[in-house]
């Protein structure tokens, strides 16, 4: 008999918990409660006697200092209460960890049909409430309809005793799993079956996939194995393989890139290979400390002698724009696997995000799915939990807001592992199968998770459909496979490694059985969460925390033997074999049968048609802006403008010292509380060489060109690590695209062909700015289709489309971590610096926006010139002469002035009069151009001679000092005093923002 | 820091750390034994701080001390670590206790007996208050009278903190100690009980940290120098005999002189005085010193 478990705190105890969604009501709803109580309810849907539930009650569930708990319902005080739990099938992490902590105490093992559910119960109190209220806080706030169910009752529907009842939210298919086989007469049946079941098959793929199961020895094979059409396993692995996320179509494709203006076509064949591969692989010939690139799930560099750095990076913007929480956690969980999965497997050191967003104060009559305040919240706490769950220090990371991002959210996601150079005497980063090995899938079990992605989510609800299209990371069941996964590496016991991640066992088992050219696999081996999938299913299911692994037979005792000392699951579903074909089996029954090289045969590239027009051509202009007179007053609002301003309520809540490596982090100063340039750790606990990371994005350049949005991207990247100490000769780059729909449509997307002409100029950036700068990228990844289609005001539907949007994400290793510096002025009387040239550029600059303009005149990258500074500022780090270092990014001079003031809280005073200038005689243009390459340095006096010799012939120039007043002193190029402000007065200006946020 | 502490000899590019010379040779060293498995995490840098503190330092899963492939009883200092263990889901350190005590606690409870260490940091403070190991009132180390609960301001935090030792405390760890920093990471580290245990904890000078000022005065409550809104700014106890401590901060990630926020500030103040920043060991270190030493002279 199932039993419900009520837990709560005792009532004099304050619920923070509670009181946060108070404040919640108030700040986002204007609902104003008196308190919220919450209550945590445990649903045991299992057979144990009065005397357990007891034990289990006051000996797991109930903590006898703070809590109280009851059978019954607890007498909380309410007005109305909501009850909120997960659909079934959503991942309930503390209903699994409740269960292992019941088996524990009780001695007894649960039954398939047994499990605890947990749920939650608030009870609020406020003056007039209504049961609307409490519904829009239901929904809004508490719970996501894609995931989550909930029940609202008032105080004079409350049944005492019954409470909200007993609710199971149990899977139940009641459904015989079957292979369909699927008729290919012609090539219009195929469509239509394909659309029919979310195949996503590419129209232009179908002759080629019916070609393949029409050739005569083709079907002579499959005929002696008991297969004649596909079958629905063999069409939904071909459309895995085929998609543009597993195979970057786009990026592949061939591009007519037209340049309108100067009446020019060209054809870029294949952008991954011209601007990606082709000049990294050159770049790693020159380089010999990149090991491994463009092949394996993340790139690897070398950090010393005898380890390894592995680094890639990705986005999660689907699912966390239908469910923020669940679909960033899942990101970030995710994107740990990688790592895991590169080379013999690596142990993680470090994560980071960036989101991008709308506006978090929107007002407008645009209705998302998620409020941008929600949404921004939601995907916060999943990478938070993500990555301190996993232990996993999250030390860097970047908030971006723009309307554009209200169509679809932008959640980035980048992993950093470590690994031995050697393991058992053969290099780390190489893996290879051999006929004969076993096929192992390890960590968690099979359900409808991720299938088909968010197609899934318009298919209407019933009280057991699993709600699996949107997935919940755990990074529990994670943590304990990646330990067991490393101790198994290092008993040498990986033959080959991957992760499961999109398209499941489909993409993980079909790509690793290339590397042996073949594998037989029964599926009916694949532990699943619960009964009734389709084979096809368990084949493409995205269920999360799943490796595959290559174990030799004769490892496989003391592969499983760790696995068991982990509490990981692992299984043997198949062996790697080298007859060329992919052959699956489901209780001896063939299910599929295809030749592996059917994939790399004969499928037609994605063709774009790319147009370009240069801005001028397009209408923008520089606007007609008369100089300013209040420069306190447009400084202080600058800074406090939304993508500007302090977000330290972010960086506190993600664990950036967990591993013990903090070498810089992501607030310095001394209050702890301005953003440092880039972060830099010690991975290696006993030694002194360190590894910088920074990241950037500029995604409001793209307004005007593209190809100035990716070079100054990747050029505020590489100044972010120079500013901390970083060695110029050594960085490595990923490229993470996330772009609106490229494919021109003269109604869904009429302005496609400007949009590809964008990626086309974003990508011979890419390649122009890392070739000049040396970068190899060592990982990258494309996500389009940044697009979507919100409601308004009249029940009309508007298409948003994100801005073309790059981020960039750099590492570099540091020989000496005792070097490196922080961007804070440290001491009154320093000499304050200015390295590189202020040009006229303020085209989409955070000014322009300021007044709601775009501008013409974007900031432009010019490795010739900027690489001689960089190099100067490393030596000069080196030798010790430099007190602070801090890149001029978005926001100009006048921002990063004063954020090195505020870093240090000394006064300061420049002379804007000194800065070195190109063509520019106002003071505004001086504080806010956004020209890149440039650096605010401050020194001892004492070594000035040799500071200034080293930058002799470079733009370099000294423009005031720090000194120990309150003040923050700029002096116009006529002399007189433009701004005198207390550091003070800046500061809270630049904190007002999201200063309630903890 | 006054005194030097013995360290292995560290391989090629490591840090340049003064040894000893006075220091008696040692014939057998301290075997620590650090805590790992189920979503633990911080084992490595535990164990790295233990190793330069001159003990063996052995990262032992749960699971092999529960099925005795490695034995309790070989070592003389044992440590649950930091991290997450069984996802923090029914109150964190909840789950961690109930499996030690239903598999180990007549073994743990042997181990503290024969007058070995234990020492509990965040995950590991909370899975000990939860054992009932603290605070070990009249040597009954089963009840559960304490809780460390959900930070008053409503979110794990990130930050480094100033803490004051007491000096009246019995705590082996904190020996010679009158104040240090040291970083915090938990969202369920408000250390709460009624008010009597309260009392005997302080009258008993069990309180071994506080939550103080950058000066020196107790934070009083005051967040964020309180982080989590504990009673009396509480961070660390110990159990009567002063061998088993328990306590919030994170000692372990303060291991290396430049993981402190203001190093570079440190440095660069030094530099101006005619001064070298040099690479001595953290006062984080101090704390696994001062066990090892003890153990060593036990």
């Amino acid at each position: 008999m199932p039993n419900r478990l009520e837990i709560t705190l005792k009532s004099d105890l304050f619920d923070a918990e509670g009181e946060g969604i108070r404040q919640k009501a108030t700040h986002y709803f204007g609902i104003n409660l008196s308190q919220v109580r919450t209550i945590h309810v445990i649903t045991i849907d299992a057979n144990l006697s009065d005397d357990q539930l007891k034990k289990i009650q006051t000996e797991v569930f109930t903590n006898p200092v703070t809590q109280i708990s009851s059978f019954k319902p607890l007498p909380v005080e309410f007005g109305w209460t909501i009850w909120v739990g997960y659909r079934p099938g959503v991942k309930d992490n503390p209903g699994s960890t409740a269960v292992e902590a019941v088996e524990d105490i009780l001695g007894v093992k649960f039954g398939p049909n047994e499990a605890i559910y947990t749920s939650k119960r608030f009870c609020l109190k406020g003056n007039g409430l209504t049961a609307e209220d409490t519904d829009k806080i239901a929904g809004e706030l508490l719970a996501n309809d894609i995931i989550q169910q909930w029940k609202i009752f008032s105080k004079h529907d409350w049944d005492p005793e019954a409470g909200i009842g007993i609710i199971i939210p149990k899977v139940k298919l009641n459904h015989i799993p079957a292979v369909i086989t699927i008729p290919i007469d012609s090539d219009s049946t195929l469509k239509q079956i394909s659309d029919e079941r979310n195949l996503a098959l590419n129209p232009n793929d179908i002759p080629i996939i019916r070609k393949y199961f029409l050739e005569e020895n083709v079907q002579a094979a499959r005929a002696k194995v008991g297969l004649s059409d596909p079958t629905d396993i063999e069409l939904e692995y071909i459309s895995q393989a085929r998609s543009d996320h597993c195979n970057h179509n786009t990026f592949r494709g061939l591009f007519r890139y037209h340049d309108l203006a100067a009446d020019n076509l060209e054809l870029v064949d294949n952008l991954f290979k011209t601007c990606i591969e082709t000049p990294t692989l050159t770049l790693k010939e020159r380089k010999s400390w990149v090991v491994s690139v463009l092949w394996d799930n993340a790139g690897v560099g070398r950090f010393d002698q005898d380890h390894h750095y592995v680094i890639t990076g990705e986005t999660h913007n689907s699912p966390s724009n239908m469910e923020a929480y669940g679909g960033a956690i899942t990101g970030i969980v995710g994107i740990y696997r990688d790592p895991m999965g590169t080379g013999k497997g690596s142990k993680l050191i470090m994560g980071s995000y960036g989101y991008c967003v709308g506006h978090r104060d929107y007002k407008g009559n645009l209705k998302p799915r998620l409020h941008p305040r929600r949404l921004l919240d939601g995907v916060i706490e999943g990478v938070r939990d993500g990555g301190n769950k996993s232990g996993i220090p999250t030390p860097f990371g970047q908030v971006f807001f723009h309307q554009g991002y209200m169509g679809k959210c932008l959640v980035f996601v980048t992993a950093l592992g470590i690994m031995p150079a050697m393991v058992k005497d053969e290099p780390s980063e190489q893996k290879d199968i051999s006929p004969g090995d076993l096929v192992i899938m390890c960590g968690g079990r099979v359900g409808k998770d991720g299938i088909h992605g968010v197609t899934a989510a318009s298919e209407s609800f019933s009280e057991h459909t699993p709600a699996g299209h949107v997935q919940i990371g755990d990074p529990y069941t994670q943590k304990k496979m990646h330990d067991f996964i490393l101790e198994a590496r290092d008993e040498g016991l990986i033959a080959f490694i991957t992760d499961n991640g999109g398209g499941g066992l489909s993409s993980s088992v079909g790509e690793s059985a290339l590397f042996s050219n073949g594998c037989d696999i029964q599926l009916e081996k694949v532990p699943l969460k619960y009964e009734g999938l389709d084979q096809w299913e368990i084949w493409i299911s995205e269920s999360q925390e799943r490796m595959t692994v290559a174990v030799r037979p004769e490892d496989l005792k003391h592969f499983l033997e760790l696995s068991e000392k982990h509490a990981v699951e692992s299984t043997v579903i198949g062996t790697f074999t080298d007859t060329g074909k992919l052959h699956i089996t489901y209780n001896s029954e063939t299910c599929a049968y295809i030749d592996l090289d059917l994939l790399t045969s004969g499928f037609p590239q994605w063709e774009f048609d790319a147009h370009w027009q240069p801005p001028d051509k397009r209408g923008l202009f520089e606007p007609v802006l008369k100089e300013p007179v209040d420069y306190k007053t447009l400084l202080k609002d600058i800074l406090a403008r939304p993508n500007i301003c302090s977000k330290e309520w972010i960086t506190r809540q993600y664990d950036h010292e967990v591993q013990g490596t903090s070498v810089i982090k992501p607030l310095v100063g001394t209050e702890r509380d301005v953003n440092s340039d880039a972060v830099v750790l010690r991975p290696v606990l006993d030694s002194n060489k360190g590894l910088a990371f920074s990241q950037a994005l500029i995604p409001t350049y793209s307004l005007i060109d593209a190809y100035h949005m990716t070079s100054c991207s990747i050029d505020e990247a590489v100044r972010r690590l120079i500013a901390v100490g970083a060695n110029f000769e050594h960085i490595g780059g990923v490229d993470n695209f996330c772009w609106p729909n490229i494919q021109y449509d003269s109604k869904n997307n009429p302005d496609g062909k400007f949009k590809a002409a964008q990626l086309v100029r974003s990508c011979l950036a890419l390649r122009d700015i890392c070739q000049a700068y040396e970068i190899p990228l060592l990982s990258g990844k494309d996500s389009m289709y940044v697009d979507g289609h919100l409601p308004g005001r009249y029940g009309e539907t508007h298409k948003v489309s994100a801005l073309e949007t790059l981020q960039f994400s750099a590492t570099s290793v540091i020989d000496d971590i005792t070097k490196c510096i922080t961007m804070d002025s440290k001491m009154p009387g320093d000499l304050v610096y200015v390295l590189g040239v202020t040009r006229n550029e303020l085209g989409g600059s955070e000014y322009y926006e300021h007044f709601g303009y775009t501008g013409l005149n974007v900031p432009r990258v010019m490795p010739d010139q900027f690489v001689p500074v960089y190099k100067a500022i490393s030596h000069a780090i080196d030798r010790e002469i430099v007190a602070s270092a801090h890149g001029i990014y978005r926001g100009g001079l006048g921002v990063h002035l004063g954020l090195t003031a505020m870093g240090g809280n000394l006064g300061m005073e420049v002379d804007l009069a000194n800065v070195p200038v190109d063509n520019i005689d106002r003071d505004d243009k001086i504080l806010f151009s956004e020209s890149a390459g440039r650096f605010i340095i401050s020194i001892d006096p004492q070594h000035k001679e040799l500071f200034e010799n080293i930058f002799k012939d470079l733009p370099c120039a000294c423009i005031g000092k720090i000194t120990g007043k309150p003040d923050f002193v700029v002096k116009g190029i006529n002399s007189k005093i433009i701004i005198s402000v207390s550091v003070d007065s800046l500061k809270s200006s630049w904190k007002e923002p999201f200063k309630d946020l903890c | 820091m006054e005194r030097a502490i013995q360290r292995p000899l560290l391989k090629g590019n490591s840090l340049q750390l003064t040894v000893d010379q006075n220091m008696k040779p040692k014939l057998s060293k301290v075997n620590a034994l650090v805590l790992a498995g189920y979503g633990l995490n911080c084992d490595h840098e535990t164990a790295y701080a233990f190793e330069l503190a001159g003990a063996k330092a052995t990262r032992v899963h749960i699971n092999s001390l529960i099925n005795r492939d490695v034995k309790l009883e070989d070592f003389q200092i044992m440590v649950f670590v930091g991290g997450f263990s069984w996802g923090d889901d029914h109150g964190a350190g909840v789950i961690q206790a109930v499996r030690f005590k239903t598999s180990l606690g007549k073994k743990l409870k042997e181990f503290i007996d024969n007058g070995n260490l234990v020492l509990g940091i965040c995950n590991g403070f909370q899975t000990l208050v939860n054992l009932g190991l603290l605070p070990g009132f009249d040597h009954d180390y089963s009840k559960r009278s304490l809780a460390l609960t959900f930070n008053d301001c409503g979110n794990f935090r990130d930050d480094w903190v100033n803490l004051k030792v007491n000096s009246a405390s019995p705590c082996i760890f904190t020996k010679d100690m009158s104040c240090l920093e040291l970083p915090i990471r938990h969202g369920e580290g408000k250390f709460y009980s009624d008010e009597s245990t309260i009392e005997r904890l302080v009258n008993n000078s069990q309180v071994v940290i506080q939550y103080s000022m950058p000066d020196g005065e107790l934070a009083n409550s005051a967040f964020p120098y309180n982080p989590n809104g504990s009673v009396l700014d509480i961070a660390g106890i110990c159990d009567p005999t002063g061998r088993i401590f328990g306590l919030m901060p994170h000692p372990e990630a303060y291991n290396h002189p430049t993981n402190h926020p203001d190093w570079t500030r440190q440095k660069e103040e030094l530099k101006r005085l005619g001064k070298v920043f040099e690479m001595v060991p953290t006062i984080g270190l101090q704390i696994f010193q001062n066990a090892v030493d003890f153990m060593q002279n036990s």
